[in-house]
């Protein structure tokens, strides 16, 4: 089935299909703005995500060596055991924000855990490593949920964005020239009507 | 020599074959699996080791070799004279009964149930308490620490005040480690003058050490920083100035190059941060100083230290193994941090 099939080529619909497809333009401009935009976020939280992975992993594994050297001096149950007596703990809230209608979570810390005071010193020493990386772990987890909502997001715009303009525009524009082209057409045919008419009128007076 | 002594000591003798040997430890750091491990354990003195399914397996394994030197300890300690084995039991026991107060404390501190602390507790009979369960069935942390007035560690009622004015565990921590040292030092004070050698290189070290991390630690606090002196029961090569320039020093590496030999070795990990390696250190020193001291007499008490000592480091050792296998981490990881002899 045609594009035109089923179209009314009269001027009433010419001008709803010209009103129509200049709100469509209108829309894939705007998405196309969005889609840079987008674009843009996700380049930047890319950038950010390689230069904190890289630090963040060489953190992650000195922490680590701490923990395993904690665990291997003093075994597992007495770390175990040294762990439960640290009362106050990581307490956090995961919240929505959002980029360009993209909604992605925000981890909001509400308490740092204590760690002063009840450890030995051995697990002091990892757990004072652990928690120097909580909070890049946090941002990480954070910029990775963002970048993977905004990509997913961008993907939906492109598609979108391409869809309009390689195949609902091109359609619009072919409605709109066929219901010209026929408007024409008409318009071609009366003229040769009416020339005819008055041709012939002339002849019966003459 | 007394009779009892003799007896302990060629006991000790015959119990050292038992022993592993450190290219068997050796061998056992570099198997490449748990598996490999507990096939490897078989073969030694230890046995076939069965592990339930469930549960945590280096727990249970470290259960398994808390039990061995338990049994091996208890051979020894039960059978030695008064005068030494006063000494032992408060070396060992009570060492082992203040970690497992500090269990108890901790587990009931953050709401264990009764089951969870008996089961972190060192399977070893009651000391100085009456009964493990009778604590951890107190109901509340400050009905458990009043349950021990009328025992060794009724001090520990005056550390509540602080507990709950703070809600921490530090101050009755605290007040347990000067309690078994305080208990310690005065048992060695009653050994034999001939015997007391060796003994009093062991404690010193391993006090002056644990007194020194603790100092360290206290750095990040140093404002509310208690006085040397009413933290720490006794001091011996690293003295209470030393200690109280390290709660206040920014770099320790001045304070630990001050120290004497072995203290600026042992604790020179310390730069970079590497306690775990301090302890691993203070237990290869302590391991040399035993095995010097069967050198000096190899038919005295030096025996039945060394062979505790050397019990104790073994237990130490596949603890440390046995959870790094089951963590997958490499063999060379692993050997870092144990003490085996060269």
């Amino acid at each position: 089935m045609s594009a035109t099939t089923g179209v009314r080529p009269t001027k009433g619909y010419l001008m709803e299909m010209k009103r129509r497809i200049g709100f469509i333009e209108r829309g894939t401009e705007f998405l196309k703005l969005k889609r840079d935009h987008l674009a843009k976020e996700l380049t930047s939280s890319i950038d950010i995500l390689k230069g904190r992975r890289g630090s963040l992993l060489e953190e992650l594994r000195v922490a680590y060596r701490a923990v395993t050297a904690a665990y291997i001096s003093l075994g597992p149950t007495e770390v175990q055991s040294q762990a439960k007596s640290i009362k106050s703990r990581l307490e956090l809230e995961v919240l929505p924000r959002s980029v360009m209608g993209v909604r992605y979570p925000y981890i909001k810390v509400d308490k740092q855990p204590q760690i002063t005071g009840e450890l030995d010193i051995t697990l002091s020493e990892a757990a004072e490593k652990v928690l120097s990386v909580l909070d890049d772990i946090l941002q990480l987890a954070e910029y990775e949920a963002r970048a993977e909502r905004i990509a997913d997001e961008l993907g939906k715009t492109n598609r979108k964005v391409n869809a309009l303009e390689n195949t609902i525009i091109p359609s619009y524009r072919g409605v709109i020239k066929f219901i010209e082209d026929k408007l024409d057409e008409e318009s071609l045919e009366e003229l040769v009507r009416m020339k005819l008419i008055g041709g012939a009128l002339a002849r019966r007076r003459g | 020599m007394s009779p009892g002594l003799d007896y302990v000591v060629i006991r000790s003798h015959a119990m050292m074959a038992e022993l592993l040997s450190p290219e068997q430890i050796r061998d056992l750091a570099e198997r490449d699996s748990l598996a490999s491990f507990v096939e490897q354990l078989a073969e030694t003195s230890y046995g076939e080791i069965s592990i339930a399914a469930e549960g945590d397996t280096s727990i249970a394994l470290e259960s398994i070799f808390y039990q061995k030197f338990i049994e091996r300890m208890m051979g020894v300690v039960d059978l030695a004279p008064t005068n030494i084995g006063d000494f032992l039991q408060s070396y060992y026991y009570l060492r082992f009964e203040v970690i497992n107060l500090k269990r108890i404390i901790r587990g009931m501190y953050s709401g264990l149930s009764t089951s969870k602390i008996m089961e972190s507790l060192i399977p070893i009979t009651p000391y100085k308490v009456e009964s493990y369960e009778a604590l951890v069935e107190a109901g509340s942390l400050h009905d458990a620490i009043m349950r021990l007035e009328d025992t060794p560690y009724e001090p520990l009622i005056s550390s509540l005040e602080l507990t709950e004015k703070y809600d921490a565990l530090w101050p009755v921590e605290i007040a347990l480690n000067y309690l078994s040292a305080m208990v310690v030092f005065r048992s060695l004070e009653r050994l034999p003058q001939n015997d007391r050698g060796l003994v009093r290189r062991i404690v010193q070290a391993e006090a002056d050490v644990e007194n020194f991390l603790v100092a360290a630690k206290q750095r990040s606090a140093r404002e509310e920083a208690r006085s040397p002196e009413e933290m720490f029961p006794t001091t011996y090569d690293i003295s209470y100035d030393m200690l109280r320039e390290a709660i206040m020093a920014d770099d320790l590496t001045a304070v630990i190059n001050s120290l004497s030999p072995p203290y600026n070795e042992i604790l020179s990990p310390l730069y970079e941060g590497d306690v775990a390696l301090i302890r691993s250190r203070l237990r290869q020193y302590i391991f040399d100083i035993a095995a010097g001291g069967r050198e000096v007499n190899d038919f005295g008490f030096n025996v039945v230290m060394a062979y505790l000592i050397f019990s104790e480091i073994e237990k130490d050792n596949l603890v440390g193994i046995a959870w790094g296998k089951t963590q997958g981490i490499q063999s060379e990881d692993i050997l870092k941090y144990l003490a085996i002899p060269q």
